[in-house]
């Protein structure tokens, strides 16, 4: 987990100064030798330990066992290695942020390999990329929606509010339909509905946006549960049990091996990542990403070139409010099904930091998106394995690596100039 | 009787205990009357009770360990007012604790799963790490070591170990109400090679029960507190049996005997004896359960009734 946490720093400072590329790549260097001698010379792998793991999601098939102190070993001083160069090396830019993934990779690696050293289950690669990025799909369309709203100029905390009136609607509509489409796009609308409502409470009466956002955050709960108790507890055959998304596989994609699972998934699963690409061009290279980042900056000036800022941003605030929707509408037809109560657990808070850590930038925000999916999915994977980390410790890993990263990045990262004020015209 | 936070319409123990309160009214005959009031915060634990005693109730029940100091408290302030409290222990002579010695009913899910897994490794998750959810966990982990060494084999239990307690749980701020955790659980277990998952997490389970409709076949699952075929009948295909805890009845007997001037402060414990904690028929598996299996359990229920299995867990309550 540590070595999640200091290679974005290093990542972000290198472009800055030579000073940060001497810190970004001492500490490389310093966890990449804690690694050497906690991973590979540790008494874990060091009695000649196998680690197993297993390429096809079905336990048991095409496994392939390696020595895990000979591999933690090479990987550890790899990772070291990309750390000495950041420090000493005169390279450029390009080869910093490779070495940077490089590193990440390594030290990964290392810990897995440490980590499920002796273990007769051993690690199920596909399973583990499957998994990260299902847990991902919410993520990073909150993160999007909040991407949205914020580069618009209004702060988004209602995310979570979003996701669950975009689950329980989604749900319901689909229950009582029989079809999944209608609880598609009801979801999507009742997501739209919540960020509208934080939008005109926002624009037209100047509401402080963090503390209306966390307010339609109780609204969204308290509404939710009080349908859930009068319809769906009292007649869940006939409200409460909706058809899920079948998946969809992509022919070809899907026979590859490890990573042939990605592409047996449902729609919005696919929405979910196609939206980052989607949404950077959309951003960076249209008309209506250019005053959507010029009413977040400056809205005075994009005024004064003639945008209509506070109606871009009731229409923004609609966009954002889709996308969360439709996470809300993955947690229940797109993944499991059925709705229960506060059933978001948290995700949408969870997006917003990724929004935060990747610099409220589509790449970056998916980015950090993944990474905390993977954080959440390590603690199930690594818990039956036995490690010697404290069961509690790797159930905080996703919250303690969000708390690093915050702190870390802290200063290098920029919110949208004009987030959180009001614009008021004249 | 004053509802924990989950609400009356939680499919747990909540409801349960409201079940139980109405049968006691109904099997009255309607001289016992009943009614509840419910808790939105742990804040609303005083208030209600107090507002429940200021009503003129004999008889007081307060769901779940969490509301224990509360109910303590209003026994001091009203020495002659009866109370019970469901999953905590009795306290002084007026609270009457029911509990539920589950271990002994997950012994045998332990024991029925390691038979039925073909493929060796069974798995158990918990919602969050609480004694009565951890004690399912360590009886489900001790059945299955008791069918190794009686039958020589070596099933494996993924997610609990009784030995060093530490297992898998769902890490959300609402550990029993995330179903895609318990999904993402349930596929990671059946990924390490378990096919059959015992989620000890109230709404987080139905997520794995969504996993084990999806994998056709190849997981099945083990419902927990009350019958899954009847609760959660939309997945009652893969669910091969529930390890049962008997909240209604308990709180039945509890509230009757207090009408009739019986009330004791002995706590009550639910066990295998007297069907305070159970297995629940096999329904659609019934067919795949071998005649020879169904005898072997009622061996080992009898066994561990008359104490010649000893249950080792330090999560069972003790009166």
């Amino acid at each position: 987990m540590t070595t999640a946490t200091v290679t974005p720093h290093a990542e972000v400072a290198a472009p800055s100064k030579d000073r940060s590329k001497l810190v970004g790549g001492i500490s490389q260097a310093v966890v990449g030798a804690f690694g050497l001698w906690a991973f590979a010379l540790g008494e874990r792998t060091s009695s000649g330990a196998d680690t197993i793991f297993g390429f096809s999601l079905t336990h048991g098939q095409s496994q392939v066992s390696v020595p895990a102190q000979a591999t933690a070993l090479t990987l550890s001083a790899i990772a070291l290695a990309c750390g000495l160069v950041r420090i000493f090396a005169p390279v450029g830019k390009t080869v910093l942020r490779w070495l940077s993934v490089l590193y990440i990779v390594c030290m990964v690696l290392a810990f897995l390999v440490w980590a499920a050293a002796g273990s007769s289950i051993g690690l199920n690669v596909p399973s583990i990329l499957e998994q990260t990025a299902v847990a991902t799909v919410p993520l990073v369309l909150g993160a999007m929606s909040a991407l949205v709203s914020e580069r618009s100029g209004i702060v988004n905390i209602a995310v979570e509010g979003q996701f669950l009136s975009g689950a329980f609607t989604a749900a319901l509509t689909a229950s009582m339909t029989g079809s999944v489409w209608v609880g598609l796009i009801a979801g999507m609308l009742a997501g739209a509905a919540m960020s509208s409502l934080l939008a005109l409470f926002a624009n037209r009466y100047m509401i402080e946006q963090v503390v209306l956002g966390v307010v339609i955050n109780v609204l969204a709960s308290g509404l939710t549960g009080f349908f859930y108790d009068r319809l769906m507890a009292l007649n869940g055959a006939e409200y409460n049990t909706p058809p899920i998304f079948n998946a969809l596989r992509i022919p070809g994609l899907a026979s590859i091996p490890v990573i042939g699972p990605l592409f047996d998934q449902n729609i919005v699963f696919y929405a979910a990542f196609l939206s980052v690409p989607v949404l950077w061009f959309m951003i960076y290279r249209t008309r209506w990403g250019l005053r959507t980042r010029s009413i977040g900056e400056h809205p005075l000036a994009a005024d004064t070139v003639g945008i209509k800022v506070l109606g871009l941003r009731y229409k923004n605030m609609f966009y954002a409010g889709l996308l969360s929707g439709l996470g809300g509408v993955w947690l229940t037809i797109g993944n499991t099904g059925q709705f229960g109560k506060d059933m978001s657990t948290g995700r949408g808070y969870i997006a917003i930091a990724a929004l935060i850590v990747g610099n409220w930038s589509p790449v970056g925000a998916f980015a950090a998106a993944v990474m905390f999916g993977f954080a959440l999915e390590l603690q199930t994977a690594l818990s039956p394995l036995s490690t010697p980390i404290p069961g509690a410790f790797l159930q905080m890993a996703p919250y303690l690596v969000t708390i690093f990263v915050v702190a870390v990045l802290g200063k290098k990262v920029r919110p949208p100039a004009a987030e959180n004020k009001p614009f008021k015209k004249g | 009787m004053v509802t924990d936070t989950g609400g009356i319409d939680d499919h747990s123990f909540n409801a349960e205990s409201w079940a139980g309160m109405q049968d006691a009214a109904s099997a009255s005959g309607g001289k016992i009357g009943v009614s509840y009031v419910q808790s939105a915060t742990e804040n609303d634990y005083t208030s209600n009770i107090a507002s429940l005693v200021s009503k003129g109730c004999k008889m007081i029940v307060t769901v779940g360990f969490a509301m224990a100091d509360a109910t303590t408290a209003s026994s001091k302030k009203n020495p002659n007012q009866m109370y019970a409290i469901v999953d905590n222990a009795s306290s002084g002579s007026k609270i009457q604790g029911l509990q539920f010695n589950t271990a002994q009913g997950a012994f045998l899910g332990g024991y029925f799963a390691a038979a039925m897994t073909k493929t060796g490794k069974v798995a158990t998750f918990g919602g969050a790490k609480y004694p009565t959810v951890t004690v399912y966990m360590d009886g489900f982990w001790e059945g299955v070591q008791y069918y190794n060494a009686q039958k020589g084999k070596n099933v494996q239990v993924l997610g609990w170990s009784e030995k060093t307690q530490q297992g898998t749980f769902d890490t959300s701020a609402n550990p029993f109400g995330d179903q895609s955790g318990g999904k993402s659980i349930a596929q990671t277990f059946q990924s390490q090679g378990a096919d059959i998952v015992f989620p000890v997490a109230g709404g987080t389970g139905i997520g794995a029960l969504e996993a084990a409709k999806a994998s056709n076949g190849a997981l099945n699952a083990i419902w927990v507190d009350d019958d899954g075929f009847y609760s959660n009948s939309a997945y009652a295909s893969v669910i091969m049996t529930s390890v049962t805890k008997g909240i209604a009845t308990a709180v039945k007997t509890s509230v009757t005997d207090a009408y009739n001037g019986k009330f004791t402060s002995t706590s009550f414990i639910g066990t295998l004896a007297n069907n305070g904690t159970g297995l629940a028929p096999f329904h659609d598996f019934a067919s795949q359960v071998p005649a020879s299996l169904q005898s072997e359990l009622a061996t080992v229920k009898a066994d561990i009734i008359s104490g010649k299995i000893k249950i080792t867990s330090a999560n069972q309550p003790t009166a």
